[in-house]
């Protein structure tokens, strides 16, 4: 499908392109924040944005947190493994999120304050097998916490992204242990049809006496093994949140575009996928059925 | 609530004697191979899908999946339907498991790249790792090389391959090549060769201890899940998402792709075992398919010879550009007649017969393999026929003839009567105004006994022919068929245009006798095929279309059931010939032949088919056999998400129900379920919609609707009379409004009157459109239309309520809304949508079950609603006699009634209570008197994306990425 037809399909694309965001996903923390509003704080001075490729999340962090120039003590963190395109007040870290190293890069970004805020709005290759690609995001989301754990101030934010399968239940309740309020929040944007949703995690509480530690030798299970999260069977159904307005565009709904509109060229370029010399053997009908 | 079968993911298999074990779910089933028979069906874990299955020598049993893990006796499995009991959980995701070298011991990998060693009790006795390393992985294999030696082969997301040793826990490897995560590792025996496979759809040989990539395979179009090698590490054998199943041969530390299987449905393979003792492999799909492949060397059954050997071998010599112009496949071997007019014969070698300078330049063969006859004819009228004894090593009759009613002829084709030892011949002349020309004879004596002149139907061409009672049946170019009855050769044909889109009939064939007459199976050169009945008179009445469908690509040459009732298509695709086995849809068979455009005939033999064809002049002869052992152990269902299920209610079929399934596959399955085994049969898979389905429903005792993206929306119709089977066609499309791909008809609702319908259809763009449908004219009218808001409509449902018509929708803004149509519906005008008459939001989002329970007596309307916010409500709609309007209660509303999306849901136990499935996997039956909603019970489900569910009786289906039929227990 051609440019143009995809603009047609999805008016968040479009607007993503037209408001030089790099993804559509700016959308879904905007929308977040329309109803959470925890970008809106005046105190809100350190944030760190993980799995944050390609960055259309540090984009919005960057746009709401210097939308006057003049703030000196505001710090934006942006964490990947993959090499970012440099945004505007936003440091970006080539890093591994689970690395104790990370954890002391931010800190020392930070002059060994803690951050306000942490977002990851990371998803891992979706496989098919439902069960491991739920298993996976959690993984993703605890170790998103375990990083997020040892920065983030008390009474902070949590943001991650969620895939709401079988198990989700067991997250919920596992965040119950270290923030005051667990939210299941779905932007308008994210397409109703998808399992995507936004856990959004506030008053950042940890158990007294609970000193986490990041440690290259020790899984996610056991870093949470001292604190009551990481062995909990018990299960709870966060509270549901629509965000966004009904007013705002329907990621489901089907928007005629005036044949006319011009298409836009997206504000980064495709990435270099994996498979790429596969599907060049493939154009070039060199995978085929004959033997 | 309780599970009677289940169709899904089948993501581990294994071979053992003479069983193959395979994790179906959270099940493992234990079939005998040689019989396809299920010697058990065995409950290993409570929740979680078996991802691998390991056999010790010891005759225990290793399963593990996500977090779980049993071990158990064969004989247990073999005997119990549970073993749940026994089942263990580790804290961490297990990717594989392996017993230690004497089966005192097992080992688990966890996808923390750390070892478990666990003693027969399922007690961890070592925890083993390599210091610093910590990545999370997507796969990898244990290798117990010897009792001292295990190798764990890692493969991570970012770091390629990383080899350690388990009992030094030092790292022996980290094998960079890879791009992407890494889907599979494998070992070979020794532990000398590691195979891979990851993101970038490659697979790897790397030799372990110069640490150096030997070979890359490029050759699947998706991802690669599973490798193996076998045959002492001189093959490998991989499955991919594309589908396929490919076979590598390992020459001097390089990787030569030499056979491909497309083995399972849209998508994913997921696991492959071999036997090597039998040279069989069995793969395990997406679709739930167990699907056993041979994995003999096909080179001895094929042969080919040139022009020049066949000269030589026959002793007759051959003149310039002399050619193979025709051939006939018989049980003793080949019939073939040269450009020369030359007659060979191949049993073992060639043979010259003859030679008849008539058929010099322009012959053309046909021949009937039952009776060792051969037809030769050539352009000029004559005709060459020969029968052979049944060895082939004589000529036992032979007549020469000349048709002198017409001035030339182009086509010959023959037909042998079914039930009388007669056989036809026609022959058809260029010139329109010859008659088409049959000729009857006797199958022993070859004796003329009768001559048709028959009138030539306008544009005809014909193309192939069969024969019922004295009824010729003629198929022709432009997809058409004309009918002669040969006992009243005045009568003008019945003639059928345009049966498909429009190529070349290519065959007709007697499949069925049934109530309304006899059934012939009909297929078209453009990949299209139908299933005709004649209601058989004097002239012939009617020639009606029962079953319409097209193949899933390339050109079908030919159609029959084979012994199971199944039906077998065959055909060329690009470079290959294929047979397959429609009604389960697989291969049989592939074989490379250059393509359509040349001279073939495909034999059926005791032993299977011969398929003897031309390419480059030389001739080719393949064999397929058919397997000794069954092509499938289980049949499975849709590769993809199941997306809706439409029960058909109003009667019974054969102890059960038919019901369909619409697919994100973009196929509706018509299928029947057993109602006390549970058992599901596939009949059809239609495949006229092309994008991934939206609803399917059934109107009444024989019409189905279906809708999908690009405003699809086809009208389908059953016919359930027949013997064999139910069969299906495609009616009527509701016409779209443009080409937008994305917009989605995403509900609909019909009222009937009388033979016809009001449809109510409703659009992801806003869009409510009301159309009447005319069953005589087969035609949709648009008769109301209007938009709703903007956002996307989810549920749409017609009812007729104190002699008022009413339309409810639900969307995705929350909202239930109520349409009073009662007088908008008028003349032959196309009326604007009238404003809402009552509207409340019930759900903070998405609306996306919806169901509606009216209540005349009470003067309510009942509306039960599932939301993408976990909700689930009772919105009254009460009748307000001063105003004559409904309007809205929120009567109950459980705000957590699910952790994820409520998907879908069912009125049961007359509206008494109310049945939900939701994507959490968990099927909730909640009481619904008094208004209140009250959760009786919940059970989980292995069905994941769990999005459609239906109810009949006692029977409960479930839909999503796979298929489970439960009973429920009445209240």
């Amino acid at each position: 499908m051609g440019k143009s037809s995809k603009d047609k399909r999805d008016l968040y694309y479009r607007k993503a392109k037209e408001q030089g965001y790099r993804a559509r996903s700016a959308f879904k923390l905007l929308q977040l924040n329309e109803e959470f509003h925890f970008l809106d704080d005046p105190n809100l001075k350190r944030v760190v944005d993980l799995c944050a490729a390609p960055g259309s999340w540090s984009q919005v962090l960057s746009r709401k947190l210097f939308d006057k120039d003049d703030y000196t003590d505001r710090q934006i963190v942006a964490v990947d493994l993959q090499a970012m395109m440099p945004i505007d007040h936003v440091t970006t870290l080539q890093a591994d999120i689970t690395h104790p190293r990370t954890l002391h890069q931010i800190l020392e970004l930070f002059g060994n304050h803690r951050a306000d805020f942490v977002c990851s709005d990371g998803a891992p290759d979706v496989t098919g097998l439902h069960d491991l690609d739920e298993y996976v995001q959690q993984q993703l989301i605890m170790s998103a916490l375990q990083l997020t754990v040892c920065i983030l101030k008390r009474g902070g934010t949590f943001v991650a992204k969620i895939f709401r399968g079988r198990d989700i239940d067991l997250i919920y309740a596992q965040l119950g242990y270290l923030f005051d309020q667990v939210t299941c929040a779905k932007p308008r944007s994210s397409r109703g049809s998808s399992l995507e949703a936004f856990v959004v995690c506030q008053g950042y509480n940890p158990p007294e006496g609970w000193q986490p530690s990041l440690d290259t030798n020790s899984s996610v299970v056991e870093f949470f093994q001292d604190c009551p999260v990481g062995s909990n069977e018990n299960r709870t159904i966060a509270p549901f949140m629509a965000c966004g307005s009904l007013e705002s565009f329907d990621s489901d709904a089907t928007y005629h575009v005036e044949p006319s509109a011009t298409s836009l060229d997206p504000v980064q370029g495709p990435t270099n996928p994996p498979y790429k010399r596969a599907l060049e053997l493939k154009r070039s009908g060199r995978l085929t059925r004959a033997v | 609530m309780h599970s009677v079968s289940h169709y899904g993911p089948a993501l581990s298999v294994k071979f053992l004697d003479r069983f193959v074990y395979a994790g179906y779910g959270p099940f493992l089933h234990v079939y005998e191979y040689a019989t396809g028979k299920l010697a058990n069906k065995c409950l290993i874990f409570n929740k979680n899908k078996v991802h691998g299955v390991r056999i010790g020598d010891n005759g225990l049993i290793l399963c593990y999946g996500s977090r779980s893990v049993n071990l158990t006796s064969i004989q247990d499995v073999h005997e119990k339907s549970s073993i749940v009991e026994s089942e263990k959980h580790t804290s961490e995701w297990i990717i594989s498991g392996e017993f230690n070298s004497d089966c005192s011991q097992f080992y688990l990998l966890t996808c923390y790249d750390r070892v478990l060693t666990c003693d027969l009790e399922c007690h961890v006795v070592k925890k083993s790792a390599v210091y610093g390393e910590r990545s999370i992985l997507y796969s990898g294999s244990i290798k117990v090389v010897s009792e001292d030696k295990v190798f764990i082969n890692a493969g991570t997301v970012m770091g390629g391959i990383i080899v350690w040793e388990l009992f030094s826990e030092t790292l022996v490897a980290n094998l960079l090549g890879h791009s992407g995560s890494i889907f599979y590792v494998e070992m070979n025996r020794d532990g000398s060769l590691i195979a891979s496979c990851s993101d970038d759809r490659s697979v790897r040989l790397w030799d372990l201890k110069s640490q150096k990539e030997l070979s890359v395979g490029w050759a699947h179009t998706a991802r690669i899940w599973h490798l193996l090698f076998y045959n002492n590490d001189t093959r490998l054998i991989s499955v991919s998402e594309d589908c396929t199943c490919r076979v590598w041969d390992i020459q001097s530390g390089k990787l030569l792709q030499s056979a491909i299987h497309e083995v399972h449905l849209t998508k994913n393979v997921w696991c492959v075992d071999v036997n090597e003792k039998d040279q069989l492999a069995i793969t395990s799909g997406n679709d739930g398919r167990l699907r056993l492949i041979s994995l003999t060397e096909q080179e001895s059954l094929q042969r080919n010879f040139t022009i020049k050997q066949i000269s030589d071998d026959s002793k007759v010599p051959f003149a310039k550009q002399e050619i193979i112009k025709g051939f006939h496949w018989f049980s003793f071997g080949l019939v073939a007649i040269t450009s020369e007019g030359k007659i060979l014969q191949y049993g073992n070698q060639w043979k010259f017969l003859m030679q008849n300078p008539q058929f010099k330049s322009y012959s053309m063969t046909n021949g009937i393999s039952k009776d060792n006859i051969v037809i030769f004819s050539n352009n000029k009228c004559n005709l060459l026929i020969l029968k052979f004894n049944s060895e082939g090593s004589e000529i036992v009759a032979s007549r020469e003839l000349h048709v002198d009613t017409l001035t030339k002829s182009q086509n010959c084709m023959v037909c042998r009567h079914h039930d009388r030892n007669e056989f036809f011949v026609t022959l058809e002349s260029p010139n329109p105004h010859d008659p088409f020309m049959c000729l009857k004879f006797d199958t022993d004596s070859l004796n003329l006994r009768g001559q048709f002149g028959l009138k030539k139907p306008e544009s005809f061409a014909s193309s192939c022919l069969e024969i019922y009672e004295s009824f010729l049946l003629v198929g022709s170019r432009f997809s058409v068929i004309a009918i002669f009855d040969l006992n009243n050769t005045s009568q003008e044909s019945l003639v059928s245009r345009r049966l498909t889109p429009g190529d070349t009939t290519t065959s007709i064939h007697l499949v069925e006798f049934s109530i309304g007459g006899p059934v012939f199976v009909v297929t078209n050169r453009d990949g299209y095929y139908n299933f005709i009945r004649l209601k058989l008179g004097n002239p012939i009445e009617e020639l009606e279309i029962i079953h319409s469908n097209r193949t899933a690509r390339g050109f079908l040459e030919g159609a029959y059931y084979d012994n199971n009732g199944d039906l077998i298509t065959y055909g060329f695709k690009s470079e290959l010939f294929y047979i397959y086995n429609e009604t389960q849809c697989y291969e049989k068979a592939v074989r490379v032949c250059g393509g359509a455009h040349r001279q073939w005939e495909l034999a059926r033999t005791p032993e299977g088919f011969m398929l003897v064809f031309i390419r480059a002049s030389d001739l080719h002869f393949t064999r397929v056999i058919e397997p000794k052992v069954p092509e499938v152990l289980q049949c499975g269902t849709h590769g993809r998400e199941i997306r809706d299920i439409a029960l058909l209610k109003d009667f019974k079929y054969k102890n059960g129900h038919l019901f369909c399934t619409a697919s994100e596959d973009t196929t509706i399955k018509l299928c029947h379920v057993h109602e006390s085994t549970g058992q599901v049969t596939t009949f059809w898979t239609l495949r006229k919609h092309v994008s991934g389905l939206q609803r399917c429903k059934f109107l009444s005792s024989k019409l189905m609707i279906s809708s999908s993206a690009r405003e699809e929306l086809f009208l389908w119709e059953l016919t359930t009379d027949c013997n064999t089977k139910p069969y299906i066609k495609f009616r009527q499309a509701l016409p779209i409004s443009g080409n937008n791909p994305d917009l989605r008809i995403t509900d609909f609702s019909v009222k009937f009157e009388g033979s016809n319908f009001i449809l109510a259809a409703v659009y992801s763009d806003s869009a409510v459109k009301l159309w009447r449908y005319n069953h005589l004219q087969n035609r949709f009218q648009l008769a109301v239309e209007g938009h709703y808001k903007t956002c996307c409509i989810l549920n749409a449902s017609l009812f007729e309520f104190k002699n008022q018509s009413y339309l409810m929708l639900s969307a995705t803004d929350g909202h239930l809304s109520l349409y009073n149509l009662t007088n908008t519906m008028n003349g032959g005008t196309v009326c604007p949508l009238p404003s809402v008459e009552s509207s409340i939001q019930i759900h903070q989002s998405s609306i996306k079950a919806m169901n509606i329970s009216v209540d005349d007596q009470n003067d309510a309307v009942r509306v039960y609603t599932g939301g993408d916010d976990n909700a689930l409500a009772i919105c009254a709609f009460h009748w307000e006699s001063q105003t004559k309007r409904l309007l809205p209660h929120l009567k109950d509303v459980q705000r957590s009634a699910a952790s994820s999306t409520i998907t879908s849901s069912e009125l049961i136990n007359d509206d008494k209570q109310l049945v939900t499935a939701s994507v959490d996997q968990i099927v909730r039956i909640w009481d619904t008197e008094n208004d209140k909603l009250v959760l009786q019970e919940q059970k989980y489900t292995t069905v994941a994306d769990t999005g459609s569910l239906d109810a009949v009786s006692n029977l409960l289906l479930i839909g999503g990425v796979g298929l489970s039929v439960w009973k429920t227990e009445h209240h």
